[in-house]
């Protein structure tokens, strides 16, 4: 038998709480070596600019885009890097535990649902400047302010996708059939592995050539990327989850790893602005994020992952996902369009301000701060999902 | 070897993404009668945790360990 496809490893996902707690450092580590976040949407946004520049629309003077920097293309930028990186991280964890297959959901609507809920987390990620990464996971430890109001936002967009997915008509019957059913044959010629290790070759001479002609920041995108992708994947690491399944069926799991690996992160991070005097990543606190944050919640349910979880479920075949992929970029694009040509940062933005704690309150204000923030979210989450056991207990035993 | 229980009802979910299988399952264990056994069939990789985790967490009781079968896993879950 292939050596490859018996190592435990590649057999069996990782915990959360370590896979989260390695992509906060991981996070931390980014920063202080490039002074930039691990983040996803933006790149999108500036993908979509590239798509309409290429049907010869000219988007060099919508503000937006002078804002996130449209230079160079995906493959010069090192943010460009981090996308592509996480989607060939995922990929190679994928195929070395040979279990790519092609997933065509049952239920047709949720193509449909996954498009049309891409779109809406798409742009109302961009609208509050981040998605779960830049507005969220790494967000907090830059200890702007943007985020505390994202995450609430976001819960509450959760809340209320949680309630549509549970409608009868969003969610759709199962087939339950009577009796048993074979299961799939399974294909004796394992070649997937060997796909995984041809990839992990070409990847390494893409980043040796990174480094060795100069390009070093591209090179730090694409590493940095490539070890996020395989932690999202390996530890089914999914933000819509961390929300959704607690107001679901009451599951924490997910929250309380995001929370510790966003505690261990902030504490890093701190000691990294304080150690190399660097400036922390400030996006302006407005009602766009408050706004921006609970369509992202609400999107995120609709479409079943959020941008970050969407690739590495692309990468495994997850077909749903291709559309959801789609309705990021064009969502997060009409936001760009809108932000200026329909009036958006008049409206929601421009009233804003870049807060950052460490500059209101001190670097101990600003720790001290963050981490009861976290305690707080951890404590809740603990309450929803007793409340939510002792909720069914007294169903079942009414039976 | 005794010979195993046949699966009275089956859930087939291959195909279907986060968080359908959970939501799937939970629905189709309480629309049975106790006692009875339900076959789960799903591919989506977050299903491989959250389908017996919160089977379990539900109050299910598992008929055996589940099955791994390439791309997709079998789950035996007594209503």
């Amino acid at each position: 038998m292939n050596p490859v496809t018996t190592t435990s490893m590649f057999q069996r996902h990782w915990n959360p709480y370590l896979v989260l707690i390695l992509a906060g450092i991981l996070s931390a580590g980014y920063f202080g070596l490039t002074s930039t976040v691990w983040a996803v949407t933006g790149e999108f946004t500036r993908l979509g600019g590239e798509i309409l520049e290429l049907f010869g629309v000219d988007v060099s003077g919508w503000q937006y885009y002078q804002m996130v920097k449209l230079d160079g293309d995906t493959l010069t930028r090192a943010d460009g890097w981090i996308v592509w990186g996480m989607f060939t991280g995922a990929l190679l964890m994928v195929l070395l535990s040979n279990s790519f297959k092609i997933r065509l959901p049952q239920q047709k609507r949720r193509y449909l649902q996954g498009f049309f809920g891409g779109i809406v987390a798409g742009f109302g990620a961009r609208l509050a400047l981040g998605c779960n990464l830049a507005a969220f996971f790494t967000g907090v430890p830059q200890f702007s302010f943007h985020s505390w109001i994202f995450i609430i936002a976001t819960g509450i967009g959760t809340y209320f996708g949680a309630k549509l997915s549970q409608t009868r008509w969003w969610k759709g019957r199962p087939t339950l059939t009577r009796g048993t059913v074979k299961p799939s044959k399974i294909n004796n010629r394992v070649i997937q592995p060997y796909l995984g290790v041809a990839l992990a070759l070409t990847y390494a001479s893409l980043l040796l050539y990174f480094f060795t002609t100069g390009k070093s920041l591209l090179g730090l995108g694409a590493l940095f990327g490539l070890c996020f992708g395989i932690l999202i994947e390996r530890g089914q690491i999914c933000f819509t989850a961390a929300f959704r399944d607690l107001f679901l069926v009451g599951r924490s799991l997910m929250s309380k790893a995001i929370i510790l690996g966003m505690a261990a992160s902030s504490i890093l991070t701190l000691a990294m602005i304080t150690l190399y005097d660097l400036t922390p990543i400030t996006q302006v606190a407005a009602l766009s994020t408050l706004v921006g944050g609970v369509l992202f919640g609400f999107g995120i349910v609709l479409a079943s992952g959020c941008e970050t979880g969407m690739m590495y479920r692309l990468m495994e075949g997850q077909v749903l996902f291709l559309p959801v992929f789609a309705g990021n970029v064009i969502g997060a694009t009409f936001l760009a369009y809108a932000w200026d040509h329909l009036g958006i940062y008049n409206v929601l933005v421009a009233s804003g301000k870049k807060i950052n704690l460490i500059n209101s309150i001190g670097p101990v204000g600003a720790i001290i701060s963050t981490l009861t923030m976290l305690a707080v979210l951890y404590g809740l989450t603990l309450y929803r999902e007793k409340n939510y056991h002792r909720h069914i207990l007294l169903k079942r035993a009414a039976k | 070897m005794e010979k195993k229980k046949e699966a009275d009802f089956t859930l087939d979910l291959r195909g279907e993404s986060c968080p359908y299988p959970v939501i799937y399952t939970l629905e189709a264990l309480e629309s049975m009668n106790k006692g009875e056994l339900l076959q789960v069939i799903t591919d989506c990789p977050g299903s491989f945790r959250n389908v017996p985790e919160e089977a379990k967490a539900h109050g299910y009781t598992f008929a055996q360990e589940p099955v791994k079968n390439g791309q997709e896993y079998l789950f035996y879950i007594y209503a």
